[in-house]
């Protein structure tokens, strides 16, 4: 009976192929599951076994049944579904439905990029007016009074006393009056110079500052954080160079370049020619900016430094004219 | 400036090539722009002697010359009216190239080949001073002097075969405006000492002080004043090692005895002046400030009102000099000059500085000055200059110098301690290395005292006064790059910034809703700033009157770029700005600086359709309910639910339709469609939502508690109403919240319809209500209870007709 019933099964499994329409199913349906079908014959036969094999092989014969079944309803599914008109073919070639994408200003994300790196060494965000007053903008930075230092920064004066904000400089100033030191912070922001509106120059650009303040910090610390800063952005080949300049407001103070990342060096028309571009400038906090702000310059040294932020995403992106980044030609906005 | 390196190799000795000095140099803090090789554009020109000068056979203009290059001879064809027989001249050979076209003033070089002129042969090129690059005349070709040897190169009658060097300085070093200056920083680095040559004065009998009397009326402005003068000269041209030398740094040879002072000057760093003692009335030099009102004409011709305070130099009767800037017309050498008075000063540089600018004058005397000379090399550059004057002018030294300087600025003694220098750059120097450094830059150490030094600085040196003066020094020679290098930092993260991350999440959000971030100039002309009606910041210098003012709203520079973008084609703009806006404000409002109030905004534009052009046909036309729709997105994410719109019916303002946005009960912004008139100022045709709010009103939200979510489920019921079409929305809302019990958990407003088979002044509303409650499923009975109560409340209170309810 056992080898019977797995005779069956593989006759049905066999003859269920062959079911291709709905009148040879129903024939197949008739043939195994009908009341006197192959099923129910092999069912009839169970009465005469004896008592012990009969629920083992009842089982077995509820299995084979429900087998059976499920190859037909399998069968009738499939031939319902291939009954059904196809559906017209999708062109799936036709563009998606899109939306408008918002973009973030390349300045932005350049700013983002260099506020990222600051941020991961421990340095706070700070921000401060445009508008400033020239003890701030320059004074208190140990700019004298009628003092050369002056010229190298066109100003825009508001009044006697008001001006637009030469440099981010006067922000280290501010946060010295209202914070205690120890303090690590970068300032970014707008900064306004008289300059005559060019490829090269524009009337208003963005800086970023920075500022580091505690016992015992050193050129040496200044040298370190911004080579760390210089491999992580720049990539960690990048050679660079410290060269002396003169800020009022630093001291010493160097100018940082980097090889050029287009040629490496050998020159190239981005470096005009020179292999190194200028992109830092940095030194160690003049002590009567300390004394300016009430910090004791004999306790505390601090390292300051700043970048322009449209001269590095022009170098980083191939930009060759500055105005680009104010006329906000979307066309422009959308490679970004 | 401009180095000569023959020049330096005068003062000190090395055999460092051009190109590392630059380097090297440069890397000291001393920038050298560019190196230049002089004799570079000269190859292929000699010196030729006119031998015969002949009529071209067929053009009446040119002529046919002989000219002798020592070799041989040349024939050439000449144009200028001037050649003449026995002339030496520059001839351009065949193969040279020639650095300027008389006919094409602004073209390339170009070079020469051998060539046939209307029919004669012309071997070469007879040069103008314009066509050699060498000055502006071109109107005939260069004569040089006499003893000019034929077939000697262009380049050694020229002392060509030099190289220069365009320097660069920072402001604090106006030492090294001079060849000296650059040799003393040669010499730090070299170890070889930096000397300049010693003046040798042979005095005449005559004293000074029998020809001329000095009296310094202002000794704060003027700290010294030293005269020298010289008798019986002879004006005239400067020999050609002096005029080579002087042309080669990019200075205009005038005459003998202006040559010297300005040859002196870059020599030794210090301006002179020189007068002739003739046109001095009553032989008297006066130093006073100006008198208001007096004007005044400098040496280039050009007239001035002095500014009130100027300093002068005066003579018995009225101003001769702008101290330290320029000199005078009315007594400037001249040809007819025998006696001569030099003048060495030192001014006070914020005085200088003032000046300057007040006259718009930046002359080499003042660039020093204003940055400060060396009060103490007075009477070198004097004597140098009186000894040059007698060598090359002739005449008699007079005895002794006039030197006014009544109290001596004294070379300061400054301190600086070993471990202080260490504490500052990280270093580890020994107090030998830190005394090596210094005194390679020529300070003397007078004392040491354990760790502490001190050293004598020279007065050329007047950006030095503080120990972390001398620190730099000492970290500039021994160099940035032997500095070691921390990679470890204490970071302490006591102080909060709050600045930024806020600016940085509504950025964020605003590109999440597909708007693009613009930045735009912060400066405009007043007609733009005055649009919103606040009262804009002037620009006291402004470049033009187009960037005149502040922006007193982010409107107008957003309105600019919409019209620029759609100019270019690009008609679907959403567009958005977070910066900064000032006006002149009189109120109480905390103020930074003066009167001046300063505040954080975003604005958002948007026009045209709302999502790119698609095939199915689903985009439209953007309008208020898409900009006022991102609004309450943007409240929603910042927890700002203590905010409402109020409509506002009339305004003076940028907009029509505007709504003001309140936030907890203060204004917050505006947002509203573009008014025509303003379209118009900005040449825009399209229709232009804006929305502008303060940045700082957006930062009150408080984040929102957790709430848990509720078990049972919420029900629908949709209810319509017929209603006077003047009735708010908001207003019928209201009620449906106040009368739906706290069952009612939303309310959806999804359809309004105004026509047929509508009365006119009627309109039809429709809401979904969510009913539910956090502790049970509702019965179909507190269902209908809550309905009703809603529709009772609205029949009432707005006189609304249920249409229906499902």
């Amino acid at each position: 009976m056992q080898s019977e019933i797995a005779a069956l099964r593989e006759r049905a499994e066999q003859e269920i192929r062959a079911a291709a329409d709905p009148r040879l199913l129903e024939e197949f349906r008739v043939r195994y599951l009908a009341r006197k079908g192959l099923v129910a014959l092999l069912f009839d036969r169970l009465k005469s076994l004896p008592p012990d094999e009969k629920p083992r092989v009842g089982k077995m014969l509820n299995e084979l049944r429900a087998f059976i079944q499920h190859l037909h309803d399998d069968r009738a599914a499939a031939l319902a579904a291939a009954r059904e008109t196809p559906p017209a073919a999708i062109d799936l070639t036709l563009p998606g439905r899109r939306r408008f994408r918002g973009t973030k200003h390349p300045l932005t994300q350049t700013l983002d990029e260099i506020k990222s790196i600051f941020v991961a060494m421990g340095f706070g965000i700070a921000d401060g007016p445009e508008i400033e007053d020239d003890y701030h903008n320059f004074e208190a930075l140990n700019f004298p009074p009628d003092h050369p230092a002056r010229d190298t920064q066109d100003t825009f004066f508001l009044s006697k006393n008001a001006l637009l904000r030469t440099h981010t400089s006067p922000v280290q100033i501010r946060v010295m009056e209202s914070t205690p030191p120890p303090l690590r912070v970068i300032m970014p922001g707008k900064v306004y110079r008289n300059e005559a509106i060019s490829a090269r120059s524009y009337c208003l650009f963005h800086q970023v500052e920075g500022l580091s303040v505690d016992k015992g910090v050193t050129f040496s610390d200044l040298k370190g954080t911004l080579i760390a800063f210089i491999h992580q952005y720049y990539g960690s080949s990048t050679r660079y160079k410290f060269r002396p300049t003169f800020f009022p407001f630093t001291e010493p103070s160097a100018d940082i370049y980097i090889s050029c990342f287009i040629c490496g060096g050998k020159g190239c028309r981005l470096c005009k020619q020179i292999g190194w571009l200028e992109i830092l400038g940095c030194g160690m906090v003049d002590p009567n900016v300390f004394r300016a702000v009430g910090y004791d310059p004999e306790v505390y040294t601090g390292y300051a430094f700043g970048m322009g932020i449209e001269r590095i995403a022009l170098l980083r992106h191939g930009i060759d004219d500055i105005r680009l980044f104010f006329e906000n030609d979307v066309r422009f906005l959308n490679q970004f | 400036m401009r180095i000569l390196e023959r020049w330096l190799k005068k003062y000190v000795r090395y055999a460092i090539p051009a190109d590392q000095l630059a380097e090297r140099l440069t890397m000291l803090g001393l920038e050298f722009e560019s190196v230049e090789r002089l004799d570079e554009k000269y190859h292929g020109f000699i010196v030729g002697e006119v031998k015969t000068v002949s009529r071209h056979p067929h053009a009446d203009r040119l002529t046919v010359c002989d000219v002798s290059t020592g070799k041989g001879t040349l024939q050439i064809v000449c144009g200028a009216p001037n050649v003449a027989v026995g002339q030496k001249v520059v001839v351009g050979l065949v193969g040279a190239t020639i650095p300027k076209n008389q006919h094409d003033p602004d073209g390339p070089p170009f070079v020469l080949t051998e060539t046939a002129i209307r029919g004669i042969a012309s071997e070469g090129m007879i040069c103008s001073e314009f066509e050699l690059g060498m000055g502006k005349d071109a109107a005939g070709i260069m004569v040089l002097d006499a003893d000019a040897r034929p077939g000697q190169s262009l380049a050694s009658y020229f002392d060509l075969d030099d190289v220069a060097f365009d320097i660069e300085i920072t402001p604090n070093r106006p030492d090294w405006l001079s060849h000296i200056g650059v040799a003393r920083e040669i010499a730090a680095l070299t170890g070889k000492p930096a000397q300049l040559p010693t003046p040798k004065v042979r005095e005449g009998r005559e004293s000074i002080r029998s020809r001329l009397s000095v009296t310094v009326l202002d000794a704060k402005a003027c700290p010294r004043f030293a005269a020298r003068m010289v008798s019986g000269v002879r004006v005239g041209p400067s020999p050609r090692w002096l005029q080579n030398a002087l042309r080669n740094a990019g200075l205009r040879p005038r005459n003998n005895i202006v040559d010297i002072t300005n040859y002196v000057m870059y020599e030794c760093g210090h301006p002179l002046h020189a007068f002739d003692h003739a046109l001095l009335r009553g032989h008297r030099i006066i130093v006073r400030r100006a008198k208001t009102g007096t004007w005044f004409t400098t040496l280039d011709g050009k007239d001035h009102e002095l500014p009130a305070g100027a300093v002068m130099v005066c003579d018995g009767e009225r101003e001769v000099s702008v101290a330290g800037i320029m000199g005078g017309a009315n007594s400037e050498i001249g040809d007819s000059t025998t006696d001569v008075v030099l003048e060495a000063a030192y001014w006070n540089p914020s005085d200088i500085r003032k000046t300057a600018k007040a006259l718009g004058i930046s002359s080499d005397a003042s660039q020093r000055f204003e940055r400060g000379a060396d009060p103490n090399g007075v009477r070198y550059a004097l004597d140098r200059a009186a000894a040059l004057v007698h060598e090359l002018a002739g005449g008699t030294i007079l005895r002794g110098t006039i030197d006014v300087y009544p109290k001596r600025i004294r070379e300061r003694l400054v301190p600086i301690r070993v471990s202080r220098t260490n504490a500052v750059l990280g270093t580890d120097l020994s107090k030998g290395e830190v005394t090596k450094a210094l005194t390679s830059l020529g300070m003397q150490r007078v004392s040491a005292e354990g760790d502490r030094l001190r050293f004598c600085v020279p007065t050329f040196r007047v950006d030095i006064g503080r120990e972390i003066d001398l620190i730099e020094e000492v970290a500039r020679i021994h160099g940035y790059d032997a500095i070691k290098t921390t990679t470890t930092a204490t970071v302490n993260f006591v102080h909060q910034f709050p600045a930024s991350s806020f600016g940085d999440a509504l950025r964020s959000f605003l590109i999440g809703q597909g708007y693009q971030e613009a930045i735009t100039n912060s400066m405009q002309t007043e007609i733009r700033s005055s649009l919103g009606g606040a009262t804009p910041v002037r620009i006291l210098n402004p470049q033009n009157q187009e960037m005149g003012t502040l922006r007193t709203g982010l409107v107008p520079g957003l309105m600019e770029t919409v019209a620029r973008n759609l100019n270019l084609g690009s008609n679907d703009l959403r567009l958005f700005e977070l910066g900064h806006v000032f006006r002149v404000d009189e109120s109480s409002a905390p103020k930074l600086v003066e009167n001046f109030l300063e505040e954080e905004r975003v604005c958002l534009v948007l026009t045209g359709l709302v999502g790119p052009v698609h095939w199915s046909g689903t985009s439209r036309k953007a309008d208020l309910f898409d900009l006022k729709g991102d609004v309450q997105d943007l409240l929603a994410k910042f927890g700002l639910d203590k905010s409402r719109f109020i409509s506002y019916s009339t305004t003076n303002g940028l907009t029509d339709d505007t709504l003001a946005l309140e936030i907890q009960g203060s204004y917050a912004g505006y947002l509203g469609k573009v008014r025509k008139e303003i379209l118009r100022q900005f040449g825009v045709e399209e229709v232009v939502y804006v929305v502008e709010l303060s940045v700082a009103a957006l930062q009150q939200g408080t984040p929102r508690p957790f709430v848990p979510l509720p078990r049972y489920p919420k029900v629908r019921r949709d209810v319509a109403f017929t209603i006077d079409a003047n009735v708010p929305a908001e207003r019928i809302e209201e009620t449906i919240r106040a009368t739906g019990g706290e069952l009612l958990q939303g309310v959806i407003l999804f359809d309004v319809y105004e026509g047929n088979p509508l009365p006119p002044g009627k309109k039809s509303v429709a809401f979904s209500l969510e009913l539910m409650s956090l502790e049970k499923t509702l019965t179909e009975e507190e269902i209908e209870a809550a309905v009703s109560r809603v529709v009772a409340g609205v029949q009432t209170t707005h006189g609304a007709a249920l249409r229906g309810t499902q």
